[in-house]
């Protein structure tokens, strides 16, 4: 269940990135965030995009020591099992995924109800519901 | 913990020493961070006489005690030297995101002087503060320097402070740009970058911010911004920007037309917040704000970031020039040569009224839009003609005469308001510790576009110095103008931030002092009352349109209005803070005996 991004309303403010580093680890600190704004400007004025988890769950698949998991929802990193080996980090396609104090680092969705979704002030991010399921 | 990093970084391009101080935490209980810290750091071993343009001056860089933290708009940057224009103290600051990645670096403010042998850029990071060689870099504009540094270190999140070609030549109007499109505008500290041979400096950091209440600072920064409609989209900041203001300005006759002869523009429908608002690309919000002021605008082959108001006002009307691409194209060479758009317009302006009145022909009238365009570039090149207007106009009246024509105060040129139609703005002006500006104290608020009698000095004097006071602690705090926060709410942010007992008589004295001492230290560099006066247009023309039409801004009623705001702030009659007044703020005792020995 990624997230889901309306990059044309978002103002690069960093809000969201605030909420994830603080949440997770009481301190507010971008580079930390499980979610990543990028703006820059080009000819046709700025350029945002966004990296977050899309859910692909290519880092369970390449994890050597069966550390990652999914709940359907979102993953899971079993911080016993990581030896830090930085292998799902260089397989991540939207390299998102960072090791914190030498231990994979992916968002949890806050346990379901994302902070940056909560911080946003432009309401830019959602969640992706599945087909069919309820909203 | 709290929300300060704990230490600040000291760097002499002559000598190349780094080094790395603590950062004095009684400093920081009397002056916070910013605005305020940026004063205290210029200030220590300074000697306020100093040739603003020698090696002896100093380049600060401060960021807030709250910066980098989730809080609305609180991450701003200032800048703080002895200003080649004007010779006061001058501090400005800048939004966008640069003040966070300074912080982010570990170091709460940064103080550089000295003058480096060679064009030099400046990089610090989290790990590593160097001097680099920036011979790649000479002669270009700022978003060159910008893109360059990118790729020269790899990495698209670097901020990059920058100077163009005006600071290298040392105009003294020169200044700062940030991220491309963000402008620390005011006073010509780039031209103290550029005397120092220092053309940019690129800052990135990693590291995290802690709190003193992690918990107890979101919920509360939550709730007052949601109460304060800061995250609003009806909120009118958010949807035009500063732009905005052009509709007020114009309704209230005070809109300042071909160098403040008039009062409305017949063109100003062509530069309003709606007409700039067509031409949007984009929204950008700083670090952490949920306003998000910030417009990408293009128009034809011209774009830039904004334009603010003033740059609407002193590249437009003021200018006779009411052409929507014209404006944004004087916005965005201004940026990138690193002029300041006010300053710039002003000077221009005040040229054409010369030519126009043939008391000096300069070779430039109202409305010449290519001229002007032409001109920018002849400053930032100081290339014939430019050379003379990078004087600036207080500097020109004295060499060509009318004085009453150049439109600053201590040589700042100024903003987009004409005092004759909000008449405090006057006090505001004149009071200002780096000369002509609207940053200090915005009476127009409450006056023209408020409750208040805009023809009136009652009571102002006292109006003026109480919203100068909240506003030096407010900014010293980091937190944007357009967040109209109350001492209250600010002070129990900065407790829950940074910790301690701030209720809002001490928010409230805390930029009192600010004030003082900035007051301080022009008085010791020679300048009193004399110094804060109004161009004499304001006082002898009427305006003749709107609400201002044909009342008098007599000097008279002026100056008395100044001996109540001197005699409110606890200064003598020649506008010089008491001792009492000094001993009463709690600054520190070796000010004050500098500050005796100076009168
Ligand atoms: S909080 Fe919202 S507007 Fe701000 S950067 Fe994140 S997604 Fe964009």
């Amino acid at each position: 269940m990624p997230l889901k991004f309306d990059l044309s309303k978002c103002t690069g403010c960093k809000l969201c990135q605030l909420a994830c580093s603080a949440s997770h680890y009481d301190v507010f600190n971008p580079e930390k965030a499980r979610l990543k704004m990028i703006h820059d400007y080009n000819d046709d004025g700025i350029k945002i995009a966004s990296k977050s988890c899309i859910f692909c769950k290519k880092c369970e698949k390449v994890c050597p020591e069966g550390a990652i998991s999914n709940n359907g929802k979102w993953m899971i990193v079993d911080p016993e099992k990581c030896i830090g080996c930085n292998t799902c980090v260089t397989n991540c396609p939207t390299k998102i995924i960072f090791l914190n104090e030498k231990k994979s680092t992916i968002c949890d969705l806050c346990g379901g109800e994302p902070k940056c979704i909560e911080w946003c002030p432009k309401g830019v991010i959602s969640l992706r519901q599945k087909k069919g399921a309820a909203v | 913990m709290n929300s300060l990093m704990g230490k600040y970084l000291k760097i002499n391009l002559s000598s190349s020493v780094i080094a790395d101080e603590k950062t004095p935490v009684e400093w920081v209980e009397l002056y916070t961070g910013q605005k305020g810290l940026g004063s205290r750091i210029l200030m220590e071993n300074f000697d306020p006489a100093t040739d603003p343009l020698s090696p002896e001056n100093k380049v600060v860089i401060t960021t807030s005690v709250m910066g980098g933290t989730i809080v609305s708009c609180s991450s701003k940057l200032a800048m703080t030297t002895k200003s080649p224009l004007s010779g006061t103290i001058s501090d400005g600051s800048v939004g966008g995101h640069t003040g966070a990645e300074l912080k982010y670096t570990g170091y709460d403010a940064v103080e550089i002087i000295g003058k480096a042998e060679k064009l030099s850029y400046l990089y610090i990071t989290d790990k590593k503060v160097e001097i680099r060689d920036a011979a790649f870099l000479k002669g270009l504009g700022t978003f060159a320097v910008d893109a360059k540094l990118k790729e020269e270190i790899g990495d698209d999140e670097l901020k990059v402070l920058a100077i163009g070609p005006a600071g290298e030549n040392l105009v003294p109007y020169a200044c700062i740009s940030s991220e491309k499109y963000r402008q620390l505008g005011r006073g010509g500290i780039a031209a103290v970058m550029g005397s120092k041979n220092l053309k940019a400096i690129a800052i990135r950091g990693k590291l995290g911010v802690s709190v003193k209440d992690i918990e107890g600072l979101m919920k509360y920064s939550k709730e007052v911004t949601t109460r304060d409609e800061v995250t609003s989209d009806d909120n009118e900041i958010y949807d035009l920007g500063t732009s905005c203001l052009v509709d007020y300005s114009q309704e209230s006759g005070l809109l300042p037309t071909r160098n403040f002869q008039e009062g409305r523009f017949e063109d100003a429908e062509k530069i309003n917040g709606q007409s700039f608002k067509d031409v949007r690309k984009n929204k950008k919000g700083c670090f952490s704000c949920g306003i998000a002021c910030g417009n990408y605008v293009v128009d034809g082959a011209a774009s830039v970031e904004g334009p603010e108001y003033e740059s609407i006002v002193l590249g437009g009307s003021s200018l006779g020039i009411g052409n929507r691409e014209k404006v944004i194209e004087f916005n965005s060479i201004c940026d990138d040569l690193g002029l300041d758009t006010i300053s710039a317009g002003g000077t221009i302006a005040y040229m054409m009224e010369m030519t126009e009145k043939g008391l000096h022909d300069f070779g430039i009238k109202f409305g010449e839009i290519d001229a002007v365009i032409d001109m920018l570039t002849k400053i930032a090149n100081r290339d014939g003609i430019g050379d003379e207007a990078a004087l600036g106009s207080k500097a020109l009246s004295g060499k060509y005469g009318g004085e009453d024509y150049a439109i600053q105060v201590k040589g700042l040129e100024l903003p987009g308001y004409d005092p004759r139609g909000s008449w405090s703005m006057g006090i505001a002006y004149v009071t200002a510790p780096r000369g002509g500006c609207h940053m200090s104290a915005y009476p127009i608020a409450e006056e023209a576009w408020g409750e208040l009698d805009p023809f009136s000095f009652e009571g102002k004097g006292k109006l003026v110095a109480d919203m100068q006071n909240s506003q030096f602690c407010k900014f010293s705090m980091g937190v944007c103008d357009f967040w109209p926060i109350n001492d209250e709410t600010l002070g129990r942010l900065f407790e829950l931030s940074y910790g301690g007992a701030w209720p809002a008589d001490k928010i409230y004295k805390t930029g009192e002092r600010i004030f003082n001492l900035q007051r301080m230290f022009n008085i010791m560099a020679g300048f009193d009352r004399k110094e804060d006066k109004l161009p004499g247009r304001f006082h002898k023309e009427l305006l003749k349109a709107g609400p201002p039409k044909d009342i008098a801004y007599t000097k008279e009623a002026f100056d008395k209005a100044m001996d109540e705001y001197y005699s409110y702030r606890g200064w003598d009659e020649l506008g010089r803070p008491t001792i009492e007044k000094l001993e009463e703020l709690g600054i520190e005792k070796k000010f004050i005996e500098a500050y005796k020995k100076a009168l």
